[in-house]
């Protein structure tokens, strides 16, 4: 096993041995605690001292579904703090197979403006590193780029990189992987990774894993057990069965839902119900395509061997393909909090934040700030996409733009930026689903709806109590408990949707734990695991702290302590103890 | 008597039971006698109850997969009911401290697993 270390100074590389310390953690634990030993909490995140740091999860690169995951760490841009960023791709298997547990970018070319890309394949015995120039593909659109790329190194190579997001240094640019068409679609999106890798002058490494030995794994029966119990739990539940609800109308699924719920982020925030939410749900992108192909069209895995299939690709009335993937949150973001309706605009903008390299809920919710602070009309598809073409040519108002909703609230002289920790809201409104309040308030990562994802079962026999979600300190640790388990879960390198199956089906839970203990050779209870989880969001906490974030830093926005968001009418009053009891006792 | 008329959502598949062609959607007002239950509206629309999964009354979590006690619940003029098919899902994580009506909130509550599970059949 190797940490690949990419010195961007003078493009050389070092294959080291992994440190003792290192060996049992993988994903988001990985990235987090090399970003923790090595990155000084008070750099900038811009400058030379920071860090990027690729890790693929502790079962991923093996037969175990839907577990394609890669970690993206650094110090953030957009917020200051950590960030892990995660996204399924071919890219990472790839890399796990070459045994590299983790990619460590450092360094800055002298040259300003100058683009590199890393060619790393297997030479027999070990990873090798080739740096070769890129300034040919910057500035460009990513989805002419990305055939160039591959048809220069072959078919069989995965790529990751940025785009002209990243290249302008955007607090909202994502770091960019190949999906299973080759389409720059899979994003690291959150955080502004992306442009801390435009610092480093790296646009793309190509990863060409032919002739790599695959991942070790240390007792083959276990991880098998675990593996099977997996697949079990994933083929059975109704979420993620093959045409299951996630299968067949993606994460657009809860566009409804939430919307009834009254927790339909609208406008910037002014309400939490769209009235044309049901023309861009899922249940719409479904039946449009089924119309326009004349056939039912399930949804397609983002990376190799997942059971679960969720990502959607909208179709125009020709049949053409308007964009591969409209997910929840970005269907949101350029929807119903900009006051669209029209699900092809939607796609077409998802398509452009794909070609620029941006965060889809972070460009969407600045241009739902812009809207709000009457740079253009809330419902303006037109001007919507405009302002998208103005980050992507980083004009000043795209550099404004770019600095995510934070800035450009601040730019417009606007209160009501939806922000925590400086980074956007996705799609729940934190007022009207107050438990996601919590977790949005007191993430490591900024207001993040996958920071609280899942829950161990072991928590569904706490029992006893006879409403623990009414005690405000239940909360709280309810809270934790999500954060913790889900640090784990990035950590496994599996996709977080696992969590709705291994919730309901234990034994799936049981499987996961295997397959890490079969992989790393040790015996881990499911209790010593999530403690684990526990441990890395302890880290990322102590990094935050010496970047300067206190308690009062996880704290919702104040303009929804004082706006009543309808049709509930209910404000932010979860009280500030109960944010501070999150972590307090961790 | 006197008749209230309800706003009824129906999405997906539902939607034919508001007679909606397709299964994005179906928006109905239906007219229903005073005093009318949820289980009234259920067969004033032919919809057997078991093809139906969350539901909301207002805003307020009602029902989810496998769990209905909202059956009785009295509906009032200008209610808006939203009813979903089986395969929408809202996980728990993305539902806890969100407003539900209190049948529901109290059948969670006698729950031993708390009401985290997104399926309850």
């Amino acid at each position: 096993m190797w940490i690949v270390r990419l010195n961007m100074s003078d493009r050389s590389y070092k294959l080291e041995e992994v440190p003792e310390r290192y060996k049992l953690l993988g994903g988001r634990g990985l990235t987090s605690t090399i970003i923790c030993d090595e990155v000084d909490p008070q750099c900038h995140p811009l400058g030379p001292h920071n860090k990027v740091v690729f890790a693929p999860g502790i079962v991923t690169g093996t037969s175990s579904p839907t577990s394609a995951r890669v970690s993206v760490g650094a110090k953030s841009p957009l917020t200051g703090g950590i960030k892990e960023a995660n996204a399924g791709s071919g890219w990472a298997p790839a890399v796990a197979k070459m045994r590299i547990k983790a990619m460590i970018v450092e360094g800055a070319p002298e040259e300003a403006g100058k683009f590199w890309m890393v060619h790393l394949t297997w030479d027999g015995d070990q990873p090798q590193v080739e740096f070769l120039p890129a300034d040919a593909y910057a500035g460009r659109d990513l989805y002419e780029v990305y055939p160039e790329i591959f048809e220069r190194f072959g078919d069989k190579v995965q790529v990751a990189g940025i785009g002209v997001a990243g290249e302008y240094k955007y607090g909202n640019s994502g770091v960019v992987f190949n999906d299973m068409k080759q389409r720059p679609t899979r994003y690291s999106g959150r955080g502004g990774v992306g442009a801390v890798l435009g610092t480093k002058g790296l646009k793309f490494i190509v990863v060409d894993a032919s002739g790599a030995p695959g991942v070790a794994i240390a007792n083959e029966t276990l991880f098998k057990e675990g593996a099977k119990k997996m697949r079990a739990a994933l083929m059975e539940h109704a979420i993620t069965k093959p045409k299951g609800g996630l299968n067949t109308y993606g994460t657009a699924i809860l566009v409804n839902i939430i919307n009834e719920a009254g927790g339909l982020p609208t406008r910037n925030f002014r309400t939490g119900r769209f009235e044309s939410a049901a023309k861009i749900a899922g249940e719409a992108i479904f039946e449009t395509n089924k119309k326009r192909m004349g056939k039912e069209i399930y949804n397609h895995n983002c990376s190799p061997g997942c059971i679960i299939q969720c990502s959607n690709t909208l179709y125009n009335e020709a049949g053409e393909e308007i964009v591969s993937c409209i997910e929840y949150e970005s269907d949101w973001a350029f929807g119903a909090d900009c006051g669209i309706d029209d699900l092809d605009a939607i796609g077409k903008m998802v398509y452009w934040c794909n070609a620029y390299g941006l965060d889809t809920i972070e460009a969407g919710v600045t241009i739902g700030v812009a809207m709000d602070s009457g740079v253009i009309p809330f419902g303006d598809v037109e001007g919507a996409i405009n302002l998208l073409h103005e980050m992507g040519k980083g004009t000043p108002m795209g550099r404004i733009l770019g600095g995510g909703a934070a800035t450009t609230a601040k730019a417009f002289g606007n209160p009501r930026a939806p922000v925590v920790k400086g980074q956007a809201m996705p799609a729940y409104e934190p007022r009207a689903i107050k438990g996601i309040g919590v977790t949005y308030a007191t993430s490591t990562m900024g207001a993040d709806h996958t920071s609280g994802y899942t829950i161990a079962p072991e928590m569904l026999a706490v029992g006893g109590a006879s409403d623990p979600l009414k005690n405000e300190k239940a909360k709280g640790e309810l809270s934790q408990a999500f954060q913790k388990t889900t640090a784990l879960i990035d950590s496994s390198g599996h996709c977080l949707f696992i969590a709705f199956a291994i919730l309901d089906i234990s034994s799936g839970f049981d499987g996961m734990i295997d397959e890490i203990n079969g992989v790393l050779g040790t015996e881990m209870s499911g209790d010593e695991a999530v403690a684990m989880g526990a441990e890395i969001i302890r880290r990322e906490r102590k990094f935050n702290e010496a970047a300067g974030f206190t308690n009062l830093d996880d704290r919702l926005p104040e303009f929804m302590k004082y706006e009543k968001l309808p049709p509930h009418n209910v404000v932010a009053d979860i009280p500030d103890e109960v944010l501070d009891s999150v972590y307090g006792n961790l | 008597m006197d008749a209230i008329t309800v706003d009824v959502w129906l999405y997906g598949p539902l939607a034919k039971y508001g007679g909606s062609d397709d299964a994005i959607f179906a928006q109905v007002a239906p007219a229903l006698p005073e005093g009318s239950t949820l289980g009234a509206l259920l067969a004033f629309l032919e919809l057997p109850t078991e093809e139906r999964g969350i539901t909301f009354i207002n805003g307020n979590l009602s029902a989810m997969p496998g769990l209905q006690p909202d059956l009785d619940q009295v509906l009032q003029e200008g209610d808006r009911i939203a009813i979903f098919h089986l395969k929408s899902m809202w996980p728990f994580q993305y539902r806890h401290e969100a407003a539900m009506t209190d049948a529901f909130r109290t059948a969670m509550t006698q729950r031993e697993d708390q009401g985290l599970r997104s399926r309850y059949d």
